[in-house]
Parts: C-alpha cells; structure tokens; sequence
C-alpha cells in the first residue's frame, strides 16, 4: 500500500518568505530612512550619510520654532486623544446591544470624519471656526483633530464591546448598580483594551493630519508636519529629519506598548488552570 | 472529587417576623408588535413558596420572570412585590436576586468580590461586606476559594459563586433563569436537592423557570404549566403529573397513554367512558370539560394481567421490550392503539415474553385521567 507523508513544511515556507521579503523591506524601508539622515553632521539633507552625529537632533531641541512645532502637535494631540476617547467609548457603548430606528444612521455619523476627504473636511473647520471667531490657536485645530480621531476610538471599543456578555449588565442592576456603577464594573474591565488602542489610534492620526492644520495655522499654532512641509520647499534642513525621525520613534515606542500589553494578557489569562 | 453540600442555617436573626417574598403578577401582558408573549397572566407566589415556570421555548416563562426582575416592561397589567406595584421600578430598585442561566459572574473579580458586589452598592462597609460575602460562600460550599477567579473554577463552583452572590443581600425572593443548563446531570440533580435545602433554609421565595420537567417536579413547591404564553395548569408537582388537564400537559410532563374517548356518563368524581377498540373504561373525572375527550395513563401505571378483564383493560400483542436498566419499556398494540408500559426490572412481569405474544393489560380508575384533547 502506497503511504502517503505530510508535506514537509519548512520546504514550503521558503518560496512564501522570499516572496514576503521584498515586500516587507519596500514598506518598512523608507520610513526608516530618515534615522541615518537625522543622524547626519551636515547643513543640507543628503544621502547616504558620512557620519554619526547628534549635532541635527541638538540643533532640532535648540531651535524655538521646531519645539514649539513640537509643543503645539502634543497639545493637538492631547485634546484629540481626550475628546476623541470620550466621544468615541461614549457612542460606543450607547450604540451597543440596542436597537432602534435610525441606528444605522447614528452610526454612519459616527464613522462619517473617516469617509468624508480631509481636504474638504479642513476647508469646513477652517470656515466654521472662522465664523464663531476662534482663530489663532491650537484649539480649533485639537477640536478637528479630535473629530477625525473619535470613529478610531469608537471602532476600537466596539470590538472590544463585541465579547461583552450581556447578562453581565443585567447581572450588575439586579444587583444594585445604578449606570455609573455598570460602566465602571461591567464596560470598563472589557473596553479598556479596546480604549488603549484607539487612544494610540487617535494619538498618532493627530499626530499626523497635515491638510487641516495647514489650513488652520497661524503663529503659535503650526504643528509639526505643516512646519515639516514649509521647510522641504525653503529651508532643507536635517532638522526634518530629525523632526521624521523623532515621529517614527514615537510610533514604533506606541505599537510596542500594544504588542507588550497584549501579550501579557495572553500569557495571564494561559497561566491560570481551571480547577478540576 | 466529592461536591460539598449546602449547610443550612438558621434564618438570619434581624429579620422581620413578617414574611416577606410575596410575589404577585396581575393580568400581565407583553407584546412585542404583533407578537403576544404573555397574555394576561394571573400569578401569585407566597412568601417562601417555590414556584417553577415550566415549559418550553417560546413559552413565554423566560419573559415573565424578565417582568418580575424588571428588564423587560410589561405592556400592561402590573407586578407587585410584598403587596406595592414595582412597575415604575428599575431592576436594581426591586431587591431581588438573580441567577442567569450561564451565571454572568464578573469575570475580572475574584469569588469573593462577585459577591461582595451587591453589598458594596449598598454601601455596606467592607469590613462587614467581607465577613457577610465569606460567609455567603462558605454557605454555599466554596469556603476558601473565595480568591479564586471565574475562570478558575468549574461550572458548578461558578453556580454556586452565582447564588452566593444573588443571596447575600437577603433579598425578596431568588429568581432562577435556567441554572443548571450548562451542568452534567450528576451534578444537576446534586445541585437541584442543594438549592431545595438552601431555599427551606432561608426560607425565601423562589421562581424558577425551565424546561426541564424532571427538574421541576424534583424542586417545586408547585409548577406552574406555560404554553404560548399562557397558564395552562398550576398546582404542586404530584398533581400536574397525575392529573392533567389536557392531553399536551400530560405529554409534557412525562410519557404518557393518550386513548381518545367518549364520555358515556359521569357521576361524583367519576366516568365510564368508551375507549373504542380497548373497549369501556372508568376513570378518575376531575371535571375536566372540552370537546373531545381522552383519557390519560401512565406507563408505569400500566400493569400485566393473567386474563383479560371486563373493563380497564387491553389484550394484545407485545410488540417490543426494551430493558432501560433500572426499567423495562414494553410496548403493546392493543385495541388499534399503540400503549406503552413500564415496569421495574425487578418485577419482570413479561420477563421472557418473546415479541408476538399475547399479553393483558390493565389498570386502575384512579390512576386513568379524563382530560380534553386540545388537538
């Protein structure tokens, strides 16, 4: 009788990985670019670089119109992150579990800021903010930020929403629990993951918006992508570089948070046996 | 692994010599849309009566209980607890405990803080709320596993956590959403005869909802039939089984000899009837009354006889027996029907008999029940 052998499986990973490599580097490649260039001792941006110096990143901290760049993109990002959390858990978790007419549409608003173009979406803000006269400062830009950021969050808790048992609710009223009490006890244990990651989520979609803050800038209130923008065109400083390379060290420190985060909760909840 | 029992207490002292735990629906109705749930329902359940909603899905038994605790409205009539309406009242204001058919114990709190849980809405000051919830669990047989989290327990220990948890309080009366769904029947009857003891115990009400009819006529002080959401029979356990008012209550509640048949006369209690080909018969009437007619036996309230008999009785053919261990299932076509008899293998009154033989049947008029043929 002919025996019949499982394919061995590392022959038939190889093909896959060569395949996936190229791939992979053309993604990951020119975002990490711009380290060796930030790292570089020269007036001018070039490549490749001929030597290691910190002498771009002390000029980038020395130099008031980068760091208050630097200060007004955290102030957007902290309003974004705030009211975007709470904006987002808050339809999250109203809109879960529940039926009624017009849901769909309650929930189309929500998600409305991901569809509708940033372009059109600056030109409205920058309209609107114009008309009730607040102009000049970083708020109005944090208040956009934060509309875009909000159907991020409001996505991610949603899922985490999805493994909520709803009897828990039920549960916790029947024990006492007035609304407070039930969100504290029963929704926030299961969102907390889902809140984290829309957090980082809306962190760096503030960090990021360019069209917007472009068009809602004025002195004291350019983020940095926008200063980034202005001086590609006059000023090609390593300093952008810098400015590049410090926005890539925060994106890679926030997805290690997440990485950290879920696997310690995985190997938590594989620690504990079940009692026989 | 031995399954700790429930020790019994004596009642908690403090509280009031009234009894309280009385539970009263009044022409309760739920629609959704076009769709009647419950329609009118009349229930009325005494302090420290057990009282089981049995039937099956779509009977309206889960939604009731929902209207008693308060998540769901009722589209009229109204619900009164202790003799004051909680229609108004949201279910965290009814004082009263529930056990969700797959516990839904906080699954990121220990045993113990599940338990404390309701105490501490109440603002009862932790120490005390501790002793109350570790003796709460000690009561219920989980002494010591009160650090454990749900997960670390197995089905029948979160039962327990569940039930601690839903007592501790002292509320009105226990509601109970078909607990032991999720249990392996050993455990299941364990736990029926704990919760029965830890009930008399308390001394509290209960209402408890299934569609396990072994379950119901093992706890209830008195089942309560439901079918599209109506009532269709109450009364204590031994009397919904034996007396049935229709042929679907009988079949319901267990295996039964449904013989369509004629009412020839009724007198005091009882009535001879015709039974078609089995012949006459006489049989308990409970005045039961309807349009057509049929009479109710028990397989284990059929026996074996040597010779056949004038009335209350059968001659047929065996057409099989099967030995379920602890009893034999024979079934016997007789008259054009086919009847089924159970007996203790002990007994083995056809023991032996092959398929084919003739056998005769009997029974007694008072284990016959006249009852209406819904149809």
């Amino acid at each position: 009788m002919k025996r019949f052998s499982a394919p061995r499986p590392g022959i038939r990973r190889k093909p896959l990985s060569l395949l996936s490599l190229p791939v992979f580097a053309f993604l990951v490649v020119p975002t990490l670019i711009v380290v060796p260039v930030a790292l570089n001792n020269s007036r001018y941006i070039t490549f490749p670089p001929d030597g290691i110096s910190l002498a771009a990143v002390q000029g980038f901290f020395a130099d008031p119109a980068w760091t208050s760049a630097l200060s007004a993109s955290m102030q957007a990002a902290g309003i974004a992150v705030v009211l975007g959390v709470v904006f987002g858990a808050s339809a999250a978790i109203g809109l879960h579990g529940r039926k009624f007419p017009g849901q769909q549409a309650v929930v189309g608003l929500v998600l409305a800021p991901m569809i509708v173009p940033t372009v059109v979406l600056a030109l409205a803000f920058y309209q609107f903010f114009i008309s009730v006269g607040l102009v000049g400062s970083i708020v109005p830009i944090g208040l956009a930020h934060a509309v875009i950021a909000t159907p991020y969050v409001y996505l991610t808790t949603r899922a985490s929403l999805a493994g909520l048992n709803p009897a828990l609710v039920r549960s916790a009223q029947s024990l006492g629990a007035g609304t407070l009490s039930v969100f504290r006890h029963v929704h926030m244990p299961v969102i907390l993951p889902g809140l984290i990651s829309g957090a980082l989520f809306a962190f760096s979609v503030s960090i990021d918006e360019t069209v917007m803050s472009l068009f809602m800038q004025s002195p004291g209130a350019t983020t940095l992508p926008v200063k980034m923008f202005t001086d590609i065109q006059f000023n090609l400083t390593p300093k952008i570089a810098v400015s590049s390379a410090l926005l890539v060290t925060v994106a890679t420190i926030g997805l290690l948070i997440q990485v950290v985060y879920v696997l310690k909760r995985r190997s938590t909840a594989r620690m504990m046996p079940l009692a026989a | 692994m031995s399954t700790p029992t429930i020790a019994p207490t004596a009642r908690q002292p403090g509280t009031a010599t009234a009894r309280k735990g009385a539970i009263e629906l009044r022409q309760v109705r739920k629609t959704y849309g076009e769709v009647v749930a419950v329609d009118r329902l009349d229930l009325s359940i005494q302090p420290g009566e057990f009282v089981t909603l049995l039937g099956p899905s779509g009977s309206g038994k889960t939604t009731t209980m929902m209207m008693v605790a308060g998540f769901e409205e009722h589209t009229s009539g109204s619900v009164m607890i202790d003799g004051a309406p909680v229609d108004s009242l949201p279910p965290r204001e009814r004082n009263l405990g529930v056990v969700f058919q797959n516990y839904a114990l906080f699954p990121h709190m220990s045993a113990r803080e599940n338990v404390e849980f309701a105490l501490r809405m109440r603002r009862v000051p932790k120490a005390e709320s501790r002793r109350r919830a570790d003796d709460a669990l000690d009561r219920v047989g989980l002494a010591g596993l009160g650090g454990r989290k749900p997960r670390q327990l197995s089905g029948g220990q979160q039962q327990r956590v569940a039930l601690a948890r839903a007592l501790v309080f002292n509320p009105a009366a226990l509601l109970l959403d078909e607990p032991m769904a999720a249990l392996d029947k050993r455990l299941r009857e364990h736990m029926q005869e704990e919760i029965k003891a830890l009930q008399k115990s308390l001394g509290i009400s209960v209402l408890f909802v299934t569609h396990d009819q072994d379950e119901a006529m093992a706890m209830s002080d008195r089942i309560v039939v439901m079918k599209d959401g109506r009532i269709v029979q109450s009364g204590p356990p031994e009397e919904v089984y034996n007396h049935p008012v229709t042929d679907w209550v009988a079949s319901f509640l267990g295996d039964t000899n449904l013989i369509p048949a004629t009412v020839i006369s009724r007198e005091g209690g009882e009535a001879v009837v015709d039974l078609g080909g089995l012949g006459a018969g006489r049989v308990r009437d409970r005045g039961a009354r309807g349009d057509k007619y049929a009479v109710s036996i028990r397989p284990e309230h059929l026996t074996f006889r040597v010779a056949p008999g004038r009335e209350n009785s059968g001659t047929g053919e065996l057409v099989s027996s099967t030995n379920l261990g602890a009893t034999i299932r024979h079934r016997i076509m007789a008259g054009g029907r086919e009847l089924q008899l159970r007996e203790l293998s002990s007994n083995g009154g056809a023991a032996g008999q092959p398929a084919g033989a003739t056998v005769h049947v009997g029974w007694d008029a008072d284990k016959a029940q006249l009852l209406v043929l819904e149809g």
